[in-house]
């Protein structure tokens, strides 16, 4: 009886050792399950559109701009807007920021709202920013990164910059991690205005 | 790990004439062998390998293995702790660091020959308690063997006289064993403790009577629960790798952050963790406050540090004040948020040539002196026009002129705090969109404004030369750098190293003993003379002695010093 436990036991422990290794298998090489849910840009792989019924809800926020006027994200309810979270010490957000302002441009007249978050900064270098870039659209005096961690909820936000794509049913459409280039987001905003 | 002694020997001590009647004791106490012995010819390499990674001696190499492998963890630098100390070990050892690297030394708990010690142990350690288990489980519902016929020569043994007849006087002996918790079998019905199976009643026909009694299983117990929570340790350990963090996070004074990952300066996560495992906590730095022994041998040295900080738990929950203190950290969300370091923020403000203000901000400045707090920074404005201005700077809390008229702190607290900045004009570099440290400038495509660094005290506003613009020093905040640390596996482990301390101290503390107990009828009156033997199965730590002559006693009826005895 007792020799049949025990192999038994050896059995059990055997078992239990691959599933351990199948583990740890898992557990180190890690796989990316999420890929189907989205539309890679331009072959990048930081910047992605998502594809429908897997859009985030962008959450809802109020705050100030730098220039100290009150602005709640939901007055932009049934717009596209490109919300760039910047900061005017970055430098990649001082590479990007001419792109912003140009396609801000270009894609008034098909009612695309752009937005900036200026975060950890003061509102005196972040308008002496905007100013020297030529950028004419609102930023929220985010010093502490309140919307940045809001908006963290609904996709990983790991760095500054980041630029979210946010469609008219109020959904995070797109995605662009690091500097934005001109095509990608062109593209970006184009596919999510033609929807 | 199998039990220290792993020879099978029954009954240390018991004199080999003696062979124990019943069967049951002749389960070995571990059925390992010694290493050294061969074992059935033909075993299955597989078996044989399982057998070598499951004994306490493999784990004892493992363990100490772990232990050495986590040397190297501790001095070298590693890159989940501090990368730029890696990279300047790099430099400093071009030679040695590439092949530190190549064997993980750089990333110890995370190189796979850590990982394989880890995990070598813990099968070691799976395969040795689950089979003992088992077999606790087994002995515990197995009955102690038949009491051995010559009592007298066991270590411990005692002899009374009882006026009951022998059966009765065995069952008598039974319950005050079985009062002290005794585990027993007797060839006597008592009724009130289990008696062996029928079957074996037949073998009262030696005409004596006689029970066994066993107690200690808690030693076993004790040593399982030692092992069960080292492996509840190891778990822990491994838990708090994958799913904790460790963040970091420099803070002024009157500003807030939200623990989000761009918020961070650093962030180190588990490997199953990601930003999104972050507590959603707010944390403002109220004030700061450092206070220094002011007079004697040991002026100048820190006597408290104190960050008055107001936090919110979660998103909109209500805001609560704390103060943070060294090896006081705040609890915020399960996470430990410490405070490490603090430094000076000396404000600028820089208008450029056009008049404008470019630049408004509490600039951190890193102690380059932490006795003094003499610390460096730099002032980058990369939107005056139409050139860009820089300026780098050391901040002094307590001024005073050093040797050949350098700028000196005397004292690590703000008593007469100054800046000296050294001007410059030109690119810095920063629309090329390569990151850069905020703490360094990049002054390749800059000129200085001026030959002479420029001191500045509170208030004061140095006009650079050919109208370059302006910069005034308008005061200083402080900063505090904080780590966030989340280990989901730090309160379970303590817990189980708690457990196995009393697993470790019940398995010294606890005995296997055996008391056994032979009664034959007196000559001719209806009384009977008793035999109590005794033995410690591990009696490592003595007094077994004072607790059989205690038993005896008891058991006769009588003092323990009239008529128990011990002998040898």
């Amino acid at each position: 009886m007792f020799k049949v436990r025990r192999r038994v036991v050896v059995t059990a422990a055997a078992v239990l050792v691959v599933l351990l290794a199948v583990g740890v298998a898992v557990t180190f090489t890690g796989g990316d399950s999420q890929a189907s849910d989205r539309k890679y840009i331009d072959g990048s792989t930081s910047a992605w559109l998502y594809t429908a019924g897997h859009r985030p809800p962008a959450p809802d926020f109020t705050g100030t701009t730098l220039t100290g006027a009150p602005i709640k994200f939901s007055s932009y309810k049934g717009k596209v807007v490109v919300l760039n979270f910047w900061a005017s010490w970055c430098p990649p957000c001082r590479a990007e920021a001419p792109t912003l302002a140009v396609l801000s441009e270009k894609y008034a007249r098909d009612g695309v709202s752009f937005l900036g978050d200026d975060v950890n900064d003061t509102p005196t270098n972040g308008l002496s920013f905007t100013r020297s870039i030529g950028i004419t659209y609102p930023s929220v005096n985010d010093p502490s990164y309140q919307v940045v961690q809001d908006f963290g909820n609904a996709v990983l936000i790991n760095d500054t910059p980041t630029t979210l794509v946010i469609d008219r049913t109020g959904h995070i459409a797109g995605v662009v991690y690091g500097a934005v280039t001109y095509s990608e987001l062109d593209t970006m905003i184009h596919d999510v205005v033609s929807q | 790990m199998t039990d220290v002694h792993a020879p099978a020997s029954v009954n240390p001590g018991a004199p080999p004439q003696t062979p124990p009647e019943g069967g049951g004791s002749a389960t070995p106490d571990s059925p390992r062998r010694p290493s050294g012995v061969p074992q059935q010819k033909n075993l299955p390499l597989w078996r044989w390998a399982w057998r070598q990674i499951t004994s306490m001696r493999t784990a004892l190499v493992l363990l100490f293995l772990l232990a050495l492998g986590a040397i190297p963890g501790s001095i070298i630098p590693q890159t989940g702790n501090d990368p730029a100390q890696v990279q300047q070990y790099f430099i400093s050892h071009p030679a040695l660091a590439p092949w530190l690297s190549r064997f993980g030394l750089f990333d110890v708990y995370g190189s796979p020959w850590f990982a394989a010690i880890y995990l070598l142990l813990f099968i070691s350690l799976v395969g040795c308690v689950v089979p003992r288990t088992f077999r606790l489980v087994g002995q515990s519902r197995t009955p102690p063997p038949k009491a051995p016929r010559f009592l007298g020569r066991l270590p411990h043994s005692a002899t009374y006289v009882s006026p009951l007849p022998p059966q009765e006087a065995v069952a008598a002996a039974a319950s005050v064993l079985g009062g002290h918790h005794f585990r027993l079998r007797t060839n006597v019905s008592t009724g009130t403790t289990p008696s062996s199976p029928p079957g074996k009643k037949a073998d009262a026909g030696d005409k004596t009577f006689w029970l066994s009694a066993e107690k200690g299983y808690l030693r076993e117990a004790g040593n399982l629960l030692f092992h069960l929570s080292l492996l509840g340790i190891l778990i822990c350990v491994a838990v708090g790798g994958l799913f904790g963090y460790k963040a970091d996070k420099l803070l002024v004074e009157g500003q807030s952050y939200a623990d989000t990952p761009s918020a961070l300066d650093d962030f180190y996560p588990g490997r199953l963790a990601t930003g999104s495992d972050l507590a959603p906590f707010d944390i403002t730095l109220n004030n700061f406050t450092a206070t220094y022994i002011t007079s004697g041998q040991n002026a100048g040295q820190p006597a408290a540090y104190n960050a008055n900080v107001t936090y919110t738990a979660t998103s909109g929950g209500a805001a609560k004040t704390d103060d943070l203190q060294v090896n006081h950290p705040l609890n915020v969300d399960g996470v430990k948020v410490y405070l490490i370091g603090h430094g000076f923020a000396p404000v600028f403000s820089v208008t450029d040539a056009q008049g404008k203000v470019v630049y408004d901000q509490a600039t951190p400045f890193i102690p380059a002196d932490t006795s003094t707090m003499l610390s460096d920074g730099v002032v980058k404005a990369p939107n005056a026009a139409p050139e860009q201005l820089g300026f780098m700077g050391v901040f002094v809390p307590t001024a005073v002129e050093g040797s050949g008229g350098t700028l000196n702190s005397a004292f690590p607290a703000a008593e007469n705090p100054a800046v000296s900045l050294i001007g410059y004009s030109g690119n810095l570099g920063m629309d090329s969109g390569l990151p850069q440290s905020v703490y360094q400038m990049d002054t390749t495509a800059m000129t200085k404004v001026a030959a002479q660094p420029h001191l500045m005290f509170p208030g004061q506003t140095w006009k650079l030369p050919n109208g370059l613009g302006s910069i005034t020093f308008v005061g200083y905040k402080q900063w505090v750098s904080l780590t966030a640390t989340y280990d989901p596996g730090q309160g379970p482990a303590l817990a189980f190293a708690a457990l196995a301390l009393l697993g470790i101290l019940v398995s010294f503390v606890v005995r296997r003993r055996r008391v056994f107990v032979r009664a034959v009828a007196a000559d001719g009156n209806r009384g009977s003379i008793l035999t109590v033997g005794g033995l410690a199965r591990t009696d490592a730590s003595g007094g077994f002695e004072e607790e059989f002559a205690r038993l005896a006693a008891e058991l006769a009826g009588t003092e323990p010093t009239n008529q128990s005895e011990t002998g040898a």
